[in-house]
């Protein structure tokens, strides 16, 4: 087999496994504009025979989406911003030393990704309510999503930093600046790209959190949109197309976002790994 | 001769690794100071020493006559030119050159003046909007020069900037530096591992092992007068010869042992019996006749590159003979060596110091 048939041939499995990942987005997409009847027709239809476009506007009013959109949007950006401000100096400093402590602390940061939600958020719920912070439920989910999610962000960050070179940053010192100075001027901004990366992937994770928000926030004007669309299934749902769009309103902008920035994505991803 | 940068017994520590063991260095303002030696041997935490990117364990580090032992790298007044060079990326060539003065709160007009002025000075003038990689290496170097210049610093500081470079470029480069040196009348050390940097390019060289400096001096007086055996193999290409021998009973005379035992005349006296190491340069030693000369030997191999012969005789242990012109000498000929007596290092084979003339 030459290599122009085996690139085909890896062409064509890749297209058909995307396919198959993708599938589920297709029918969330597809279920959403098709009429009661049509959802439970067997076999079922591929593509709509009469596509309810107005659903959207519906359930978006029904449902008060704009509220939950909103504080989703809260808690995301919430996270997003003690994430990147605690974790930066946090990367920056296991960057720029190599001793056993810190290997220690990268160890014990990545202990804290391991930890599933659902497993941390009892004594995080015992926690935060015997200080009173369940009284600002949105702060607590904020915080519990940024211990859960620095790690990630932590280890990502590091690598970009490992990736400026420190000679950059011993030349701005000699050149008359302070190390804080070098740090905003010259390490930071050849950094942007990765923690620019490193905050959206956090932001996406974020926006789309369930488990601290369910368990945390009791007050219903003030639940993100995935608690919203739990709330919205039951156990003798049937409405699937109404759920479907609620879940298509929600997911868009992420994967707009996602197909917007994938190139810098990938490249921020492997910057550190390639260098 | 006012010093500009003075070290006095500096040491200093990585925990429990000495890195750098009683320094005396005094550099005289205007001169071209080279540390050299082989890698890990301490030359580059020296220089990272003087510009304050390591901080001294003990002892006295005076630049212009003010201690600067706690002083940040900011308040030194140093230049640095790196290995990398470490141009900022995000930066054009100008806002590289001119970040220093930025910093020090010059007004843009005036920045971009200076600018404009190092950048004729070294060739930089149409490339001043480009960024760092835009640029081949010889250009990256010379705007790491710039940044240098711009600032007109108490004392540059060189980290092997060129060894990045091509070997054609490097000996351009090592002219341009030199001869930037001169004109700027500035105070510079050179940090390389190249012997052949430091001969050509310094007016004083350090040659370091292991964190102590071997022995200083100017170029010339470190090749003629070489203080143990360590610096006699450091200084000089090809390498010296080391052969072993011992002192003549007649106290006037050695016995140079190369597989087959040979008596030498000397023009100065040694102890009777001591162990010695002869070193001898291989372009002091000429060919003679098989019959003739001091030593005779059979060739091992003759390499030319048609201006310069290398020869390699079959002794124990080798010995090589370089010569400019061409050989009829061909491998497993013999043929007779011939030095001048006053051409022979000695050394002592135990302490390997140079034993006085």
């Amino acid at each position: 087999m030459n290599t122009v048939s085996r690139d085909r041939l890896m062409l064509v499995i890749a297209i058909v496994l995307a396919g198959i990942y993708l599938f589920p987005l297709y029918w969330m997409y597809i279920t959403t504009i098709k009429s009661g009847s049509e959802m439970f027709a067997t076999p079922p239809t591929f593509w709509p025979t009469n596509p309810q476009w107005q659903i959207f506007g519906d359930v978006w009013q029904s449902r008060n989406m704009g509220r939950y959109i909103w504080n989703s949007l809260v808690i995301a950006c919430g996270a997003v911003i003690v994430i990147t401000v605690l974790g930066v100096g946090c990367a920056y400093v296991l960057a720029r030393y190599r001793n056993i402590w810190v290997d220690i602390g990268l160890f014990l940061i990545l202990m804290l990704q391991v930890l599933p939600a659902s497993l941390m958020v009892t004594p995080i719920f015992v926690g935060f309510s015997q200080i009173g912070l369940l009284n600002y439920p949105r702060l607590a989910v904020i915080l519990a999503i940024a211990a859960k999610s620095m790690p990630f962000f932590v280890v990502l960050v590091r690598a970009t930093f490992m990736s400026v070179p420190q000679e950059l940053e011993e030349a701005a010192l000699v050149d008359g600046n302070s190390r804080v100075g070098a740090f905003f001027n010259i390490i930071l901004p050849l950094a942007r790209n990765g923690i620019l990366v490193s905050a959206i992937l956090i932001f996406m994770q974020a926006f789309g959190e369930f488990v601290y928000s369910k368990s945390m926030i009791q007050a219903v004007e003030l639940q993100p949109a995935s608690v919203g669309l739990n709330s919205f299934m039951g156990p003798n749902t049937n409405e699937w197309n109404n759920i479907m769009a609620y879940a298509a309103i929600y997911v868009t902008p992420i994967l707009a976002i996602f197909v917007l920035l994938q190139r810098r994505i990938v490249s921020g991803l492997t910057s550190g790994a390639l260098k | 001769m006012t010093a500009q940068i003075e070290l006095t017994n500096v040491n200093k520590y990585y925990g429990a690794y000495h890195a750098l063991k009683d320094i005396e260095l005094s550099i005289r303002k205007g001169s071209f100071t080279a540390l050299v030696g082989p890698s890990g041997c301490g030359k580059s935490t020296l220089l990272r020493s003087l510009a304050g990117l390591e901080s001294i364990s003990s002892g006295t580090l005076r630049i212009a006559g003010e201690v600067m032992n706690a002083v940040p790298p900011r308040k030194r007044d140093v230049a640095m030119v790196f290995q990398s060079y470490a141009l900022y990326p995000h930066m054009t060539v100008e806002e590289n050159l001119t970040y220093s003065l930025r910093i020090r709160g010059v007004a843009k007009t005036e920045r971009k003046k200076a600018a404009n002025e190092v950048a004729a000075v070294t060739g930089l003038t149409h490339l001043l909007g480009r960024y760092p990689r835009e640029l081949s290496g010889g250009q990256r170097q010379r705007v790491a020069m710039s940044r240098a210049i711009i600032r007109h610093p108490k004392a540059f500081l060189f980290d092997e900037p060129l060894s990045n470079l091509d070997a054609a470029l490097r000996v351009h480069m090592r002219k341009e530096i030199r001869a930037l040196h001169d004109r700027l009348g500035a105070t510079s050390v050179y940090v390389t591992h190249d012997q052949v940097e430091a001969m050509t390019m310094a007016d004083h060289v350090v040659i370091m092992r292991d964190g102590v400096i071997e022995q200083q001096g100017s170029p010339l007086e470190l090749y003629d007068q070489p203080g143990n055996k360590f610096v006699a193999g450091f200084i000089g290409s090809p390498a010296m010869n080391f052969l072993p021998a011992v002192g003549g009973q007649d106290g006037r005379s050695i016995i140079l042992d190369l597989g087959v035992k040979q008596a030498i005349v000397l023009d100065r006296e040694v102890q009777p019996g001591q162990a010695l190491i002869v070193g001898l340069r291989p372009e002091h030693i000429e060919l003679a006749a098989a019959d003739e000369g001091v030593l005779s030997a059979q060739v091992a191999l003759v390499e030319s590159t048609g201006a310069t012969c290398f020869l390699t005789m079959a002794t124990t242990p080798e010995l090589s003979v370089v010569f400019n012109g061409r050989s009829e000498a061909r491998a497993g000929d013999r043929v007779g060596l011939n030095f001048a007596p006053g051409s022979i290092h000695l050394f002592d084979a135990n302490t390997e110091r140079r034993l006085p003339d």
